[in-house]
């Protein structure tokens, strides 16, 4: 069986096992969406200029969180270092991550785009929608798999990790509201916002591959 | 010396951490199936050269030649060579033993593999307890697996650091049968018991600030050094 | 079995260390010379610049006195900003590549350097924004992206400020993020730049009438003053950094010597 494929199997296996981690995720996305609206009456005003928003910022926050977490098994019982002399290459290691990762999210997601279909009558789960998503996400899981390796040693990680990876993805974040303003139909412009989000996710994931192998090298 | 007959050479082997040398010029072969004891006190540099060798480290210069390939290249034949039995036992805690062998029998790839993870969880003790989960197992079964991981893939070389810790005595058979006293696999083991070691060795490497101070084929007790630190 | 002395060979320098040596020797005598040069010739620049920009240059006929301030915010939103954050990126390229820590330091000192222009550019623009805009902030996409840039370098030397000068693997991840973070400055430009025309604004930059020579010419004499202002600035950073990394290193070192 191919290692990369291993590693995934391995990864989502543990991912089940543990389950309350990403519940927990899954319960702090879906309260987030309630406390935004509550804080902006997001049933009674015209929201659908905010709801992308509303969306991405969610997204953001759970993905940043619950990915800052990607290697925390490994590090906790010195894994890494038999990953590492196993005969596979540091890039499927950082690939497995990652798409482990993207796919965990993208759950998560799927089901904060019914929820927010259900909560404010609006059509979410479209195929220009759902996407973006998978573009956007795809682009910021490679970010910040590379960055979770940055901290995961280091003391006051789990407040310098947003610090560090929120900015740079700044520009995912504008690009995919607009994106998804798109898809809803709303007036943004004509900017690529698509193409923006697909270079975004080029750019993050090569940095990735290029990048962790020099990042776990001692 | 005829290429075959070495196990593992290295030629001025060295580790600079931030301009300090934690390892120099280390230079020195082990015959194939030798079986020896690496000794030095803490902070010596033991564990950053058998780092180096397993190729977790990258040497700041020198170059090694381990079961006749080199480290630089760090290929992934020569990852299939070397195996490692480190401080820490390297497992999941969350997967059983068997599932954890089975990982890595996956990553691996080698053959036969669930008939390979039965006669190494027998040999090592752990078969009773193949579906727990590792963290319910105390320390010693952890390294009981590590041995087991470490021999997975029948590596030619064993590299330990300090394999003793955490074992009970029966651990400590099971190491000395499978592994220290082992005709066909070459030993590297740091070690603080040195009179132990001199019961499974066939020689010493010293190290002392990350120099080698001695390489002697085989130990005599009195060339035990004058002071020996308990394991950290 | 055999232990050997240590008169072992260095491994072989590669071209690209060759070539580094080269350009070494070139700008050497400059480079040893440096704490002379950099203060004379930033100080001497200085000097002309602000009798430039306060004196011999014209009044700005529509801006007032106010727009002096340009002679100092032009060069450092450009070279004191964009140029650090480069040797940033370059210093943590070296770095990951020869595994020195000097490299790491020169990395922070062009880091901490740049953000100080960051500010100081933000604090101009703010300055000269309140009388002529209005205003002293304004979502515009330079002022966005250089917002940005600020909170990349600050998150990059807060992550490295919380392990030691000699801290190998913080150095190394940090040195990544500060590539991924530079190499993420055209994405942020193109992104807000997009993000905020194609929004309704207020009209800031109007077609400036033709600039007059003298302008010009005290604007040069800035860039060159801030120029040199930002070599010095991180030349005596980093080789205070580097300070910092030996006298930790002969902590670890006395520290060792005890334990034995």
């Amino acid at each position: 069986m191919n290692p990369m494929l291993t590693l995934i199997r391995k990864d989502l296996q543990l991912t089940w096992r543990d389950r309350s981690n990403w519940l927990s995720a899954l319960s702090f996305a879906c309260i987030s969406l309630l406390i935004y609206s509550f804080a902006f009456d997001l049933v009674a005003t015209d929201l659908k200029p905010l709801l992308p928003g509303v969306l991405w910022t969610t997204f953001l926050f759970v993905g940043v969180f619950a990915s800052s977490q990607s290697f925390q098994r490994e590090w906790d019982s010195d894994v890494l270092d038999a990953l590492m002399l196993a005969p596979i290459s540091p890039t499927a290691i950082y690939l497995g991550k990652a798409l482990t990762n993207v796919i965990s999210l993208l759950a998560i997601e799927l089901v904060l785009l019914l929820l927010s279909t259900m909560l404010f009558d609006t059509a979410f789960l479209t195929a220009e929608l759902i996407l973006v998503v998978v573009i956007g996400t795809i682009g910021y899981i490679s970010l910040t798999t590379l960055l979770s390796t940055l901290g995961t040693r280091a003391r006051a990680r789990s407040m310098l990790f947003p610090v560090l990876a929120l900015p740079l993805l700044i520009p995912l974040l504008i690009a995919g509201v607009r994106a998804s303003s798109a898809a809803m139909d709303e007036p943004i412009g004509s900017a690529p916002w698509i193409l923006l989000l697909t270079v975004f996710a080029i750019w993050s994931t090569a940095s990735g591959l290029l990048l962790f192998p020099l990042a776990v090298k001692r | 010396m005829v290429e075959s007959t070495v196990a593992i050479e290295t030629n001025g082997l060295t580790k600079r951490y931030s301009g300090i040398e934690v390892i120099s010029a280390a230079t020195f072969s082990l015959p194939k199936g030798s079986k020896t004891a690496l000794i030095g006190p803490n902070g010596s540099g033991k564990t950053t050269l058998l780092g180096m060798l397993s190729s977790l480290i990258t040497p700041s210069a020198g170059e090694a030649t381990l079961a006749g390939h080199s480290l630089t290249a760090n290929s992934q034949s020569f990852r299939r060579e070397i195996g490692v039995l480190a401080h820490r036992p390297m497992i999941y805690e969350e997967l059983s033993p068997f599932e954890n062998l089975q990982f890595f029998a996956r990553l691996y790839e080698i053959d036969e593999q669930d008939s390979r993870i039965e006669d190494l969880l027998r040999a090592v003790g752990l078969w009773q307890r193949r579906q727990a989960p590792a963290q319910i197992l105390s320390r010693g079964y952890h390294q009981r697996l590590a041995l087991a991981r470490a021999l997975l893939h029948r590596p030619q070389i064993l590299l330990l650091d300090e394999p003793e810790t955490g074992l009970d005595p029966e651990g400590i058979r099971l190491l000395d049968e499978l592994v220290l006293r082992a005709p066909d696999i070459t030993v590297l083991a740091a070690t603080h018991l040195i009179e132990r070691a001199s019961s499974w060795s066939d020689g010493v490497l010293r190290l002392e600030r990350g120099r080698i101070v001695e390489a002697t084929a085989k130990p005599s007790k009195t060339d035990a050094p004058p002071k020996i630190e308990a394991p950290a | 079995m055999s232990a050997t002395s240590p008169d072992i060979p260095e491994a072989r320098p590669s071209r690209l260390q060759a070539l580094f040596t080269f350009l070494l020797r070139a700008v050497l005598p400059v480079y040893q010379r440096r704490w002379v040069l950099l203060p004379a010739l930033t100080g001497v620049m200085m000097m002309a610049m602000l009798v430039g920009a306060v004196l011999a240059a014209p009044r700005e006929v529509v801006e007032g006195d106010v727009q002096r301030l340009m002679y100092l915010h032009v060069p450092s939103a450009t070279i004191g900003t964009y140029f650090s954050f480069l040797i940033t990126a370059v210093a943590s390229a070296i770095f990951l590549m020869s595994r020195d820590i000097r490299w790491d330091a020169v990395a922070r000192a062009a880091a901490t350097v740049g953000v100080l222009f960051t500010i100081f550019t933000l604090a101009t623009g703010a300055i000269w924004g309140k009388p002529i805009w209005g205003v002293y902030w304004s979502w515009d996409a330079r002022l966005t992206s250089t917002l940005v840039l600020l909170l990349i370098y600050t998150a990059y030397l807060l992550a490295r400020s919380v392990a030691g000068p000699n801290d190998e693997q913080a150095a190394r991840y940090t040195a990544i993020f500060a590539l991924v973070g530079f190499l993420d400055i055209p994405l942020i430009h193109f992104s807000v730049d997009w993000w905020r025309t194609l929004h309704p604004q207020r009209i800031i930059f109007n077609t400036r009438p033709a600039v007059p020579n003298e302008m010009l010419f005290v604007l040069l004499v800035a860039f060159l003053a801030i120029t040199f202002l930002m070599l010095w600035l991180i030349a005596l950073r980093s080789d205070s950094e580097q300070l910092a990394q030996r006298t930790d290193r002969m902590r670890m070192y006395l520290d060792q010597r005890g334990n034995n």
